[in-house]
C-alpha cells in the first residue's frame, strides 16, 4: 500500500552532553542510530520514509563548542560540526577570504534552513549537488573525524564515496572542517546553476579558484558538483591552465576538458546532454570571473 | 516520551511530547496555537516558520525536543495587548495576503528581516523571504507591505 | 462617471484582521473531542484490477476504529454530468491512476492510521496502462473506462462559417503544433475537513471547500440523505484557483464514512506530495491550430484541433473542453472557425479545471500563431492586435462572435494602446539589447477572458441582507471567498447600497444549513453574479427600511436618501436620524418587523450549448493588453523575468486591492507555468512531486508589476464590474514566450519553455557557445 506521511516514524532521541558520550551510543546501536545538527536532510527523508527509520536519533546539539567558526591567519579556518550554514553566510571572515563559501552558503535553501541545518551536515548528506563541496574541493579542505579509535583528518577529495555515502563509519562524527588559509593573490567563486533564484537544487555547481601573477596562471583548482556520482575536482582541466598565459581559448580548452571528467545523469531535472553543456558554460564562466583583471 | 520547557509568545510551558513529535505539531496540537500553518511539511515552503531564538526556522522539520528551553515566538504572539505590530498593519493596509495561508510565515520572516535591516532593497526583501511561498500575490503587494513596516518601524 | 462612497476605494480586505493575527481558522485548524484521524492507502500501480483487499491486519491494530473500502460506498459514483458520473470515493473494481485511493483508516492518532495502512493488503492484477493522450486514441489502446471503449472522454465538433474557403483564399496561412503542460493549481493549504456524521442521519463537516455546494450536493448524494440535513462550514480557505478545492477528494468522503461507522468525529489533512499526486490537475492539451490572414495581417479563418489528457476520470472535463474553444472568436474579429477536440482518458491523476481553465491553451496557441503570421507579412506585434481587435460596442449596442458570444464592452484597444505607452513596451528600443550573455527581449499579448462563467444547470445564486435591530447588517452569501477577495466585495456592495460604512457590514461565510446556495466560486462569477444578488438583497432591504422611515417621517419613500449611516430627507437633509435609529423604527414599529432583504442574481440565462459551441460562456467577458520585459542567459537558457506591465479592462474595479493583487497573482502563476512548472512523468508515475522539484515562482522569480485600469462600465455587472481573477493568468504565458522571442530570436510552442529547451533551440539554429 502506498502511504503519504504526514507524521513522522517512532524513534527515541538522545541528547549528549559528551562527544564521547556520542561516540558511544553509535558505537553500541552500530547501524539503528544516527546523528543529527539541523535536522534539514534527517527529518524530511524520516518523514517521507526514504530511510531506515533508526531505533535513536542523537542530537548533537547538547554538546557545547562545536559551533565555532575560527580563522587563524597560522592554522586557517575552521568549521565546527554545528556551525550553521547561515553563520558562515554572514561571517565576515568568510566574506573576506573565502568567497566561494560565502557564496555555496548563500545558495543553498532558505534562510529558515540555513539557521538550522550545517556546513558539515550538508557534505555528510553527501548528494552529488551539495553546495557546500565544491567551494571546499577548490580550497583542498580536511575534514576531522571521531570515532572509536583515535581520530583522523580525510582530504575532502577522499570524503565523498558515492551518492549520499562519504568515508564515514557508523561509529563516527565529522568534527571538524579545517580550510588552510588561502595563498596570497587567491580568488575564488562558486557559481550554482538552476532554474529559479532560490531553493533549487543545483544542476551544475562549479567552484573555481586561482592565483595569476602577471597574466600567468599560478595556481586553478576546479571542482563541479551534481555532475558526478560525487563531486569532484577536474584536475585534467586543472593542467591546462596551470603554468600557462591565461587566454579566452585557453579558459575555454579548460572548460570543454572538464567535461571529459564528469559523468552527469539523465534524471527528471535535467538531461545529461544539458549537465554537459552547462558544465563548459559554468566552467568557462567561473574561471573568466576568477581571471578577470 | 519525554519532558521539555518551551517559552512560547513569552509564556512558559511544561510538557511530555512524543520524540517523534515535531514543533509544529506541538504548537498547533498541544498548545491550540493553529496560527502556525503546514503547507508541505518539509521544509520548503516556509508555511510553518517561526522564531526560535530570534531567528526563522521551520517548525515542521523541527523535533519538540529540540526547543526544549527555547523561547519561540508564533504569529499569535506579534500584536501586543490590543495592538498590531506595525508589520502586521502595513499587510492590512497595502493589502499584502489573499488566501492568508502563507501569511503567518511570511510576517515572521519580515520581522527577521527587518529587526536586522532597517532599510531594505527590493531585492534584499524578495532575498530575505525566498523561503516563503506564496501562490495568490505573485509577492508583490508583500514585497510593498513589507517596505510600508520598515517605513513604519523607522518611525 | 458615478461617484461612489465605498465601491472603488481601497479598504482593507474583510478578513485581514483574522488572517494576520493567525486566529482565524482553516479546516485543519478544527478539533473535537473523540476526534479520530482518517488516513487514505493507495494503490502502487497506476492501472490494475483489484482482487482482494485485506484489512484484518490493520482492523487488529491498537487504536484503529474502523476499515472501510471501496465497497462500502455501495458503487456510488460521482461526476459534474449526470452521464458522466464515472468516479467512485475509493476504487472498487479497478484503480485507473497510480496512487488512487484504494481503503481508508480511522484511528485515535494520525500516526496509528499511517501504520494500519500500511497493513492493508491488496491483491492487483496488473493491467497496461495507457499515459498519453495521443497514444490513447491509437486503436487497440487500453480502456481505460468500459463505458468509453475508445477512450474518448468528451468530444465536440463546432462548425462556424466555412473555413476551408477562407483558407483557400488567404494570402497566409499556418499550421502549428502548440503543447501545454502537465501543472497544478498550487494552492498552499492541501485538503482537509473535519467531519462528523450524527447517528439520526446528519451531516456536518468543515471543509476546504472553494465552492461548498458541490460537495454537498455529493454528499448528499452519497450518503443519500436530503440537502437539508447536509451542513457544509466554511472555514477560510487556503487558495484555490480552481479544480481540487471545486471538487470533492477522496479523503473527503471517507471521513464522513468513517465517522458514520465510528460515531465519532474524523478529520483527515492531505499530505503536500498527496496533493501534487492525487488531485486534480489543469489539462495539458496538444493544441494542432491553423490560422489564415490576409495580405494586411487581418483574421481569416481558425482550425484548432484540441486533444485533451483528461486523466483517469471524467469530472469537469466537459465544461474544459467547451471553453478551449468557445472563445477563440475572442479577442480578436474572426469570420470563420472550427473546433475539434477529443478529451482522452489516461492512466494518469485527474485532469479538471483550473485558472483560466480551457481558454488558457488555445489563447496560447492563438496569440503565438498571430505574432508568428504578424512577423512573416512585417506587420508589428501592435498592430496586428490593433487591426483584429474587437472594438468596444458603442452605448446599447452589442457584438456578437460566429459563436454568439456577445460583448456589450470591449477595452482592449485602449488597453493595448495603454500598454504601448507605458515605459516597458514604449522605451524598450533605448534600453540595451543585450548584456554580457544576456539577451533582453519585450513581449506583448491581447488576451479576454470570461466572468459570471455558466455551467448547464445550476447557474443562479441568491443573497440575504439581514438588518439586526441596532443598525448593524449581516450578508448571508453562499459565495466563497477563497482568497480572491470577494468577500471583501460582496461587503463592500451592501456598504453601498444601504449607504453604510464598510466595517458596519458583516459577512457571514458559508453555512448550507443557512446561507443560500451559491454554484460556487470559478469561472470569475462572484462579483457578477453573487455580487447582483447582493446588490439586489441589500435594494430589497433597504426598500423595506425607507418605507418604515416614510411612515415614519410621513413622506414618499424615494423622498429619503442614506449616506455616511445617516439617513435624510433628500429635499432638507437637516431632517436626519441614525441608521441606527431608522432600523429600530423598522423592527419595532406596531407588531415589529423583521427586515430580510431578498436577491437572486438574472444575469446570464439563455442556454448554452456544448454540443454546438453557441452562446455565451459567461455573462461578461474582460480584456487584458500585457507586456513583459526579461534577459534570457544565451549561455545557460536561465530566464530571469523582471517586468511585467497588466492594463485590464474589468470593467470598473470595485475593490482596487484585489483586483491589482489578483492581476498580479494570476499573471505570476501564469508565468510558472509558462517557464518553469512542469511534471516530469512516466508511466503513470510523478518524480517531481515536491515543492523543490515542481517549481512555482518564488518572491526571488517574480517581476515588478503594474497593473492600469481600463474602465469600461459594463452594463451586465454590479457597478459595471467584469472579471479581475482569470484574465491576467491567460495573458501571462503569450506575452513571456513573446518576449523570449523578443530576446532569442525563437518562437516556443511546447511550455514550459525551461532553460533547457532555450539551449536545445539555440543549439539546432547553431547559435549556442560552441
Amino acid at each position: 500500500m502506498t502511504v503519504f506521511y504526514r507524521r513522522l516514524p517512532r524513534f527515541e532521541y538522545l541528547i549528549p552532553k559528551t562527544l564521547e558520550e556520542a561516540l558511544s551510543v553509535l558505537k553500541n546501536q552500530k547501524e539503528s542510530a544516527k546523528v543529527f545538527a539541523g535536522g534539514t536532510d534527517l527529518i524530511p527523508q524520516l518523514k517521507r520514509r526514504e530511510i531506515h527509520t533508526p531505533k535513536i536519533v542523537i542530537d548533537l546539539k547538547g554538546i557545547s563548542g562545536l559551533d565555532k567558526l575560527a580563522y587563524d591567519e597560522n592554522t586557517g579556518l575552521s568549521i565546527g560540526p554545528l556551525t550553521t550554514i547561515n553563520t558562515v553566510a554572514e561571517s565576515p571572515i568568510i566574506q573576506q577570504h573565502f568567497p566561494s563559501l560565502f557564496h555555496a552558503a548563500s545558495s543553498i535553501g532558505s534562510p529558515q534552513v540555513r539557521n538550522r541545518g550545517t556546513f558539515a551536515g550538508n557534505i555528510c548528506t553527501a548528494v552529488p549537488s551539495a553546495d557546500s563541496a565544491p567551494a571546499l574541493l577548490t580550497l583542498d579542505a580536511t575534514i576531522k573525524i571521531s570515532g572509536p579509535k583515535k581520530e583522523r583528518a580525510v582530504p575532502i577529495t577522499q570524503f565523498f564515496t558515492g551518492p549520499r555515502t562519504t568515508i564515514l563509519m557508523p561509529d563516527e562524527i565529522v568534527i571538524e572542517i579545517s580550510v588552510p588559509k588561502p595563498k596570497p593573490g587567491s580568488r575564488g567563486i562558486y557559481l550554482k546553476l538552476s532554474p529559479r533564484h532560490s531553493m533549487d537544487l543545483a544542476i551544475v555547481g562549479v567552484a573555481a579558484s586561482g592565483i595569476s601573477e602577471n597574466g600567468i596562471c599560478k595556481d586553478v583548482k576546479i571542482a563541479l558538483g551534481a555532475v558526478a556520482p560525487t563531486p569532484i575536482r577536474a584536475p585534467m582541466a586543472e593542467e591546462i591552465l596551470k603554468g600557462q598565459r591565461i587566454t579566452s581559448n585557453l579558459i575555454d580548452e579548460a572548460a570543454r576538458n572538464a567535461i571529459t571528467q564528469c559523468s552527469p545523469i539523465d534524471d527528471h531535472r535535467a538531461s545529461q546532454e544539458y549537465r554537459c553543456d552547462m558544465i563548459y558554460a559554468m566552467t568557462r564562466r567561473a574561471l573568466t570571473q576568477v581571471f578577470a583583471q | 516520551m519525554e519532558q521539555i520547557r518551551l517559552t512560547v509568545n513569552g509564556k512558559d510551558y511544561e510538557m511530555q511530547v512524543k520524540p517523534s513529535a515535531t514543533l509544529l505539531d506541538v504548537i498547533r496540537e498541544d498548545l491550540g496555537l493553529t496560527g502556525t500553518k503546514e503547507g508541505c511539511g518539509v521544509g520548503e515552503c516556509g508555511a510553518c516558520t517561526v522564531i526560535m531564538e530570534d531567528k526563522a526556522i521551520n517548525a515542521c522539520i523541527v523535533l519538540a525536543v529540540e526547543a526544549n528551553n527555547k523561547n519561540i515566538i508564533t504569529i499569535e504572539g506579534l500584536a501586543g495587548d490590543e495592538k498590531l505590530h506595525p508589520i502586521q498593519e502595513a499587510f492590512m493596509e497595502v493589502g499584502g495576503l489573499q488566501c492568508g495561508f502563507c501569511t503567518p510565515g511570511m510576517i515572521l520572516s519580515a520581522k527577521v528581516l527587518l529587526d536586522k535591516n532597517k532599510t531594505p532593497s527590493d531585492q534584499e526583501i524578495r532575498k530575505g523571504l525566498e523561503g516563503n511561498f506564496c501562490r495568490c500575490t505573485g509577492y508583490t503587494k508583500i514585497v510593498e507591505s513589507v517596505k510600508a513596516a520598515a517605513q513604519k518601524m523607522r518611525g | 462617471m458615478e461617484e461612489y462612497s465605498v465601491i472603488g476605494k481601497r479598504v482593507p480586505r474583510f478578513d485581514s484582521k483574522e488572517k494576520i493575527t493567525g486566529l482565524g481558522k482553516y479546516a485543519a485548524d478544527f478539533s473535537l473531542p473523540g476526534m479520530l484521524w482518517c488516513k487514505v492507502a493507495r494503490s502502487p500501480l497506476a492501472h490494475a484490477r483489484i482482487l482482494n483487499i485485506d484489512t484484518s491486519r490493520a482492523e487488529r491494530l491498537p487504536g484503529v476504529k474502523a476499515v472501510i473500502t471501496g465497497r462500502d460506498f455501495g458503487g456510488w459514483t460521482w461526476g459534474f454530468m449526470a452521464n458522466t458520473r464515472d468516479e467512485p470515493p475509493l476504487a472498487v473494481d479497478k484503480v485507473r491512476y497510480l496512487y488512487e485511493g484504494v481503503a481508508a483508516v480511522a484511528a485515535i492518532d494520525e500516526d496509528i492510521a499511517e501504520e494500519a495502512c500500511e497493513l492493508i493488503t491488496v491483491d492487483y492484477e496488473e493491467l497496461p496502462g495507457v499515459f498519453d493522450p495521443e497514444e490513447a486514441m491509437k486503436e487497440g489502446a487500453p480502456v481505460v473506462h468500459d463505458y468509453r471503449p475508445n477512450n474518448v472522454s468528451v468530444e465536440y465538433h463546432w462548425n462556424f462559417g466555412d473555413v476551408e474557403k477562407a483558407f483557400a483564399d488567404s494570402y497566409l496561412v499556418r499550421e502549428d503544433r502548440f503543447t501545454t503542460g502537465k501543472v497544478i493549481v498550487g494552492f498552499l493549504e492541501p485538503p482537509a475537513s473535519l467531519a462528523y456524521y450524527d447517528p439520526t442521519g446528519y451531516i456536518t463537516v468543515r471543509a476546504a471547500k472553494q465552492s461548498p455546494y458541490f460537495h454537498y450536493r455529493h454528499l448528499a448524494a452519497c450518503f443519500n440523505l436530503p440537502l437539508s440535513k447536509v451542513r457544509i462550514i466554511q472555514p477560510l480557505i487556503g487558495g484555490g484557483f480552481g479544480g481540487t478545492k471545486n471538487d470533492s477528494v477522496a479523503g473527503d468522503f471517507c471521513a464522513v464514512m468513517l465517522s458514520k461507522k465510528t460515531g465519532k468525529p474524523v478529520k483527515f489533512v492531505y499530505t503536500m506530495d498527496e496533493v501534487l499526486t492525487t488531485c486534480r490537475r489543469r489539462h495539458n492539451m496538444i493544441v494542432y491550430n491553423k490560422m489564415g490572414m490576409t495580405k494586411d495581417g487581418r483574421l481569416t479563418a481558425v482550425q484548432s484541433r484540441v486533444v485533451g489528457n483528461g486523466g483517469a476520470y471524467t469530472a469537469i472535463g466537459p465544461l474544459t473542453m467547451y471553453l478551449a474553444g468557445f472563445a477563440t472568436t475572442l479577442p480578436y474579429r474572426l469570420p470563420n472557425y472550427k473546433y475539434d477536440c477529443y478529451r482522452m482518458f489516461t492512466n494518469n491523476p485527474v485532469s479538471a479545471a483550473m485558472r483560466g481553465h480551457g481558454i488558457t491553451h488555445t489563447r496560447f496557441a492563438c496569440e503565438i500563431q498571430m505574432e508568428m503570421m504578424a512577423e512573416e507579412l512585417g506587420i508589428d506585434p501592435v498592430e496586428i492586435r490593433m487591426r483584429n481587435a474587437i472594438d468596444n460596442p458603442k452605448r446599447g449596442e452589442v457584438y456578437r462572435t460566429i459563436n454568439d458570444v456577445s460583448l456589450k464592452t470591449c477595452g482592449l484597444k485602449e488597453a493595448i494602446q495603454k500598454a504601448v505607452e507605458d515605459p516597458l513596451w514604449a522605451e524598450k528600443e533605448k534600453r540595451p539589447r543585450k548584456a554580457g550573455p544576456i539577451s533582453y527581449g519585450v513581449g506583448m499579448s491581447g488576451t479576454s477572458y470570461l466572468g459570471g462563467a455558466r455551467q448547464l444547470g445550476h447557474q443562479s445564486c441568491g443573497a440575504i441582507v439581514r438588518i439586526c435591530e441596532d443598525g448593524s447588517v449581516n450578508l448571508l452569501t453562499g459565495a466563497t471567498d477563497c482568497g480572491q477577495g470577494s468577500d471583501t466585495v460582496l461587503t463592500m456592495i451592501v456598504a453601498e447600497e444601504l449607504g453604510l460604512k464598510y466595517e458596519d457590514v458583516q459577512l457571514q461565510r458559508v453555512d448550507t444549513s443557512y446561507t443560500p446556495v451559491d454554484p460556487g466560486s470559478y469561472g470569475s462569477r462572484v462579483t457578477a453574479l453573487a455580487g447582483q444578488a447582493t446588490q439586489k438583497a441589500a435594494q430589497d432591504a433597504k426598500k423595506q427600511l425607507l418605507e418604515a422611515g416614510a411612515k415614519a417621517w410621513n413622506v414618499a419613500p424615494d423622498e429619503i436618501e442614506i449616506r455616511n449611516s445617516v439617513v435624510y430627507l433628500k429635499k432638507n437633509p437637516e431632517k436626519k436620524m441614525s441608521f441606527e435609529k431608522l432600523a429600530k423604527i423598522a423592527s419595532y414599529e406596531g407588531s415589529g418587523a423583521v427586515i430580510l432583504g431578498r436577491g437572486y442574481s438574472g444575469y446570464g440565462i439563455e442556454p448554452l450549448d456544448f454540443m454546438t459551441g453557441t452562446g455565451n460562456g459567461g455573462t461578461g467577458y474582460s480584456f487584458t493588453a500585457q507586456t513583459v520585459g526579461l534577459g534570457v542567459d544565451m549561455e545557460t537558457g536561465k530566464i530571469d523575468v523582471t517586468d511585467f506591465t497588466i492594463v485590464h479592462d474589468c470593467g470598473r474595479p470595485l475593490h482596487p486591492i484585489s483586483v491589482e493583487s489578483q492581476n498580479e497573482g494570476g499573471a505570476v502563476q501564469g508565468m510558472g507555468q509558462a517557464i518553469y512548472e512542469e511534471f516530469v512523468m512516466d508511466k503513470g508515475k510523478t518524480f517531481n512531486d515536491n515543492f523543490l522539484d515542481y517549481k512555482m515562482p518564488r518572491s526571488t522569480d517574480s517581476p515588478d508589476i503594474k497593473v492600469i485600469d481600463i474602465i469600461t462600465d459594463d452594463p451586465d455587472g454590479p457597478y459595471g464590474a467584469k472579471e479581475a481573477s482569470e484574465g491576467s493568468h491567460v495573458s501571462a504565458p503569450p506575452a513571456v514566450i513573446s518576449a523570449i522571442h523578443d530576446a532569442t530570436g525563437i518562437w516556443f510552442k511546447d511550455l514550459p519553455v525551461t532553460p533547457e529547451k532555450i539551449v536545445k533551440a539555440l543549439k539546432e539554429k547553431g547559435r549556442w557557445l560552441k
